[in-house]
C-alpha cells in the first residue's frame, strides 16, 4: 500500500535535463510575460480541481453529519485511556502482530524472487546484445503485464483472490507479492541499467556464459541497492499486510476490523497501539539499514533519485547491521512460513483449479453495472475527487506538521539558550510521532472512524485518505528538506539581511519544489488507493467492485477493474507530464 | 583621507583545537585591491569570513570601517554586513528561482522586510536588476530558472547579485578557480567594477600573473600565519616559492 516508489524511476528521461553546455543563449530565452502565464496556469491547475471536488463532496443542502454517529465518536475516544490489556486479549494481540510479520516478511520474499527474475529480462544489460525477436515480444509483453498488475492495487488483488482461494493465509502473500513484485521488476531492471557495463563485457568477451558472467558482474554491484530496497519494502508489506486484514486474512488487520465492527473501543486501542509499535520498528529498522549502507533514503526511492547511487554502490556495503539483516532473513523466512501457516497446496487443489476456471470464464466478456455507463462515469468522478482533496488534505497536513519534523542541523539553528533548544527537539519529537501515528494507522480505519460521523460519500473518504497520506507526504517532504543546502539563506544573513526574510528567500523555493514534486507522485499512488477506502463504503471505483464483487458479478467486476487502470494510467500520464513542465 | 576598511590586530580564530588563523596584522584602506595568496588549508577562507563577520576572532580583533565585529548588536552588525558583498566558492545561489530573484537578493538587505517578501512574489525588473545582468552580459536570462544555466553563467548571476549589493567591500573566495584564462581575467575585471573608485577589493587566488594584473598589493598566508604584506610590484618570486614550499 505504501508504495513509495512507483512510477518515479523510469521516467527520467536522458534528454529532458538542461544542456549545460555549447547552448546557443537564444534558445531558452524566456520572458517575463511567459513567467507570469505559467503562474497563473499553475493556479489554475491547482484550484479548479480542487473546487470541482469541493462542489463533489459537499451535497447541496443535503446533511453532511451524522447525528447518530457523533455519540460513537465519543465513545471511541473515551476508552483511549482505557485500552483492553488483559493477558488473554494481549496474547491475541502478539499472535496477530506475528502473523502479520510472517505474511509481510514472505510476500516481500515473493516479490523480491519475481523482481529479480522480471528484472533481468527487462533490463537491457542483461542481454549481451540486441535479444532475438522472441525474448523481445516476451518483453513487451512482460512490460504491459507488470504494468497492469502493479496498477491494481493490493487490497483489490486480495479479494480477486480470495473468491479464488477462499480465506487461504496464501492470499495473503500473493495479495503482497504479485504488485510489490511487478514494482519491485521494474525498480530492479532500472538499477541494472544504471551500472557500468563494462566488467559483464569484460566477462562475456572473456567466454563466460550468460547467467554466471550476470551473478558475477551484475548482482555485487546492485547487491547493496537491492537489499536496501527489500527492506524497504519490507516496510511496506508490514503496512500493507495490516491493510488487507480488511478483506479478513489475518494478523492484527483484522483484529482490528473485527474490534471496530463490533465496536470494542478498548480492543481498537489496544491494535492500533500494536500496529504503531509494529511500524515503528521495523521503520527504525529498515532506517537504520539504509543510512549505514548510505544508499537512498526514503524520499530518494520515492524521487528515482537512488539509480544515482547504483554506479557507485553502497559506500559501506559490508556495514555489520546490513550484514546481519541479510543473515538473519533466510532463518526468518522459515520460521515465517510455519508461523503463518501457509502452504501452497491451495494452489493446485481440484477446487481453486475449478473456482479459477470459472473466474476467467466469467470475467470476459465485461458487462456494465446496472446503473449503466453512468454509474461508472459517476463512479470515476467520485474517485478523481476523492483523490484531489486527499491530497488537499495531505498538504495541510505536510504544511503544518513538516516544518517541525526537520532534524535540526548540529551547530546551526538559533543560538538561544538550552531552553529554546530542547524546545525545539521536543517539537521535532512530536511532529514525528504524530506523522508517524498518521501513516501506521491504517486507512481502512480512518475510513471506519470517518464513516462514524459522517454519511457515505466522497467527504469521508477523502478525510481518511488525506489523513494517511498527510502521514506519509509529510515524512517524505520533512526527509527532503533536511537535504536543502543552507547556504543560500546564510549567504543572504551574511549581507545584512533579517533572519526570517532570509528564510522565506532562500529556503522557501527548494523546498515549495520538494513539496510540489512529492505532492505529484503521490497523487499517483493516492488515486490508487481510494480503492481502500471505497472498499470499507466511502464511495469510487472501489466501493462499486466491492459490491459487486460480494456478489460475484465478475463480469461487471472486469469492466471496474478496466475503468480504474484507465484512470490509474491517465493520472500518471497527467501528473509525469505537470512534473515534466514544471522542470522547464 | 584614507579611511580604514578593515583593521586586524592580532587576529585570529580557532576551531576546536585546530588553529586555522593566528596573530594577523593587516590593514586595508579603501580603493585598495588585496590579493590572498597561499597554499589550500593556509587559512585564506577562515580570513575573509573573519572580514564579512560571519565569524568572530577567537584572539585579538576585528574592526569593520571603523567597529570591532565581536559583541555588537545583531541590528549595527547586519548595517555592517550590507556593506560587505562576498562571492563564496559555492556561489550560493538559490537555484529553483528566476535569474532576477537571485540578483534581486542582493538589495533584500536594503529593500526591508515588506518590500523584500514582495518582490519574492512579483518581481520587478527595474533598471538597476537589469544594468547589473546586462553588465555580466546575462541580459537576456532575466526569467531563466538559475538551476538552468551553465556554471559560467552561474558564477556571473552571483557577480550580478554583488554589483546591485554596491556594497564599500568586495571579498571573493577563489573566484576564477575552475575557470580557464580568458575567464578568469573576465571575472576579475567584473569583480573590479564591482568595486568603484572609491571600493575595496580582497580576492583568494592561486595564480600570482593574475593577482599582478588586476590587484594593487598582495598579501601571503602560510599555516595561518601572515608571511609577506607587499605593494604589487614588490611580489617577487622567492616571496612565492617560500609560501608554496612543503614544510
Amino acid at each position: 500500500m505504501t508504495d513509495l516508489v512507483e512510477v518515479a524511476r523510469h521516467d527520467r528521461d536522458p534528454t529532458a535535463g538542461p544542456d549545460r553546455a555549447g547552448r546557443p543563449p537564444s534558445s531558452c530565452r524566456v520572458t517575463g510575460r511567459q513567467v507570469a502565464l505559467r503562474r497563473g496556469a499553475g493556479a489554475l491547475i491547482v484550484l479548479l480541481p480542487l473546487t470541482w471536488a469541493l462542489q463533489r463532496a459537499l451535497p447541496q443542502g443535503g446533511d453532511i453529519v451524522n447525528r447518530g454517529g457523533v455519540p460513537l465518536i465519543g465513545d471511541l475516544l473515551g476508552k483511549a485511556w482505557s485500552p483492553r490489556l488483559d493477558g488473554e486479549f494481549l496474547e491475541v494481540v502478539v499472535d496477530a502482530a506475528v502473523t502479520t510479520l510472517a505474511f509481510a516478511a514472505l510476500g516481500t520474499a515473493g516479490a523480491l524472487v519475481i523482481g529479480l527474475l522480471g528484472g533481468l529480462v527487462l533490463s537491457d544489460v542483461a542481454w549481451a546484445r540486441r535479444p532475438p525477436w522472441p525474448v523481445r515480444t516476451v518483453r513487451t509483453g512482460l512490460r504491459g503485464a507488470l504494468v497492469a498488475i502493479r496498477s491494481i492495487h493490493e487490497l483489490v488483488w486480495a479479494l480477486l483472490l480470495v473468491s479464488v482461494l477462499g480465506l487461504d493465509p496464501l492470499v495473503a502473500v500473493l495479495a503482497i507479492a504479485l504488485p510489490f513484485g511487478a514494482q519491485t521488476a521494474q525498480v530492479f531492471g532500472d538499477t541494472f541499467d544504471a551500472l557500468p557495463t563494462r566488467a559483464l563485457r569484460a566477462l562475456r568477451d572473456a567466454g563466460a556464459p550468460a547467467a554466471p558472467a550476470v551473478a558475477f558482474a551484475l548482482l555485487p554491484p546492485a547487491g547493496p541497492l537491492m537489499l536496501s530496497y527489500a527492506f524497504y519494502r519490507f516496510e511496506c508489506a508490514v503496512r500493507s499486510t495490516v491493510l488487507l486484514g480488511a478483506v479478513g486474512v489475518g494478523g492484527l488487520g483484522q483484529e482490528l476490523v473485527v474490534s471496530l465492527s463490533s465496536r470494542n473501543w478498548d480492543e481498537v486501542w489496544t491494535l492500533v497501539a500494536a500496529v504503531i509499535v509494529l511500524s515503528a520498528v521495523v521503520d527504525a529498522w529498515s532506517g537504520r539499514l539504509r543510512t549505514d549502507m548510505a544508499v537512498a533514503s526514503c524520499s530518494e526511492w520515492s524521487a528515482g533519485d537512488a539509480g544515482g547511487a547504483a554506479g557507485t554502490g553502497g559506500r559501506r556495503p559490508g556495514s555489520r547491521w546490513a550484514r546481519w539483516s541479510a543473515i538473519a532473513a533466510a532463518p526468518g523466512l522459515v520460521v515465517a512460513w510455519f508461523a503463518s501457516g501457509v502452504s501452497l497446496s491451495g494452489l493446485t487443489s481440484e477446487r481453486t483449479r475449478m473456482l479459477a476456471g470459472r473466474l476467467l470464464d466469467d470475467l470476459v466478456p465485461p458487462a456494465l453495472p446496472r446503473g449503466g455507463a453512468g454509474e461508472v462515469t459517476a463512479a470515476v468522478l467520485d474517485t478523481l475527487a476523492m483523490a484531489v482533496l486527499a491530497m488537499a488534505i495531505a498538504v495541510l497536513i505536510t504544511l503544518v506538521v513538516s516544518p517541525w519534523a526537520v532534524a535540526v542541523r548540529r551547530g546551526t539553528g538559533p543560538p538561544g539558550g538550552l531552553a529554546m533548544r530542547s524546545l525545539r527537539w521536543i517539537s521535532w519529537l512530536v511532529a514525528r510521532i504524530v506523522l508517524l501515528v498518521l501513516r501506521s494507522v491504517p486507512p481502512t480505519v480512518w475510513a471506519v472512524i470517518a464513516l462514524l460521523a459522517l454519511f457515505p460519500g466522497v467527504l469521508p473518504g477523502a478525510l481518511a485518505l488525506g489523513v494517511y497520506t498527510g502521514g506519509v507526504l509529510g515524512r517524505l517532504v520533512a526527509e527532503s528538506w533536511e537535504s536543502v543546502s543552507p547556504a543560500p539563506r546564510e549567504a543572504l544573513v551574511r549581507t545584512g539581511v533579517p533572519g526570517a526574510v532570509a528564510t522565506v528567500a532562500a529556503v522557501v523555493p527548494a523546498s515549495a519544489q520538494q513539496l510540489v514534486t512529492f505532492t505529484l507522485y503521490r497523487f499517483e499512488i493516492c488515486v490508487r488507493e481510494t480503492a481502500v477506502v471505497g472498499i470499507v463504503g466511502a464511495a469510487g471505483l472501489g466501493r462499486l467492485l466491492a459490491e459487486n464483487l460480494n456478489f460475484f458479478r465478475f463480469p461487471v467486476v472486469m469492466t471496474l477493474l478496466i475503468a480504474s487502470f484507465a484512470v490509474s494510467v491517465a493520472s500518471e500520464v497527467a501528473s509525469r507530464r505537470l512534473r515534466r513542465a514544471i522542470r522547464a | 583621507m584614507n579611511e580604514h576598511v578593515v583593521r586586524l590586530e592580532g587576529a585570529g580564530r580557532s576551531f576546536g583545537a585546530s588553529t586555522a588563523l593566528t596573530g594577523v596584522d593587516l590593514t586595508i584602506r579603501a580603493g585598495e585591491r588585496v590579493a590572498v595568496l597561499g597554499a589550500s588549508g593556509a587559512g585564506k577562507s577562515t580570513l575573509l569570513a573573519l572580514l564579512n563577520g560571519s565569524l568572530q576572532p577567537s584572539e585579538g580583533s576585528v574592526e569593520l570601517f571603523g567597529a570591532a565585529t565581536a559583541g555588537l548588536p545583531a541590528r549595527t552588525r547586519r548595517g555592517l554586513q550590507r556593506r560587505v558583498g562576498t562571492v563564496s566558492q559555492g556561489l550560493d545561489l538559490i537555484e529553483q528561482v528566476r535569474v532576477l530573484h537571485n540578483v534581486n537578493a542582493g538589495r533584500l538587505a536594503e529593500w526591508g522586510t515588506p518590500r523584500a517578501l514582495a518582490s519574492l512574489v512579483w518581481p520587478h525588473p527595474d533598471e538597476r536588476a537589469l544594468g547589473a545582468l546586462e553588465a555580466v552580459g546575462l541580459g537576456w536570462a532575466v526569467h531563466e530558472r538559475t538551476e538552468r544555466l551553465s556554471g559560467g553563467e552561474r558564477q556571473r548571476v552571483a557577480i550580478a547579485r554583488l554589483l546591485i549589493q554596491r556594497p564599500d567591500l568586495v571579498l571573493a573566495d577563489e573566484p576564477v578557480a575552475s575557470l580557464d584564462p580568458t575567464r578568469a581575467a573576465e571575472v576579475l575585471g567584473l569583480l573590479g567594477r564591482a568595486t568603484d573608485s572609491r571600493g575595496t577589493l580582497v580576492v583568494t587566488l592561486h595564480q600570482p600573473q593574475l593577482a599582478r594584473d588586476h590587484c594593487t598589493r598582495a598579501i601571503g598566508l602560510r599555516e595561518g600565519r601572515l608571511v609577506f604584506d607587499t605593494p604589487i610590484a614588490d611580489l617577487a618570486s622567492h616571496l612565492l616559492d617560500e609560501l608554496y614550499a612543503r614544510a
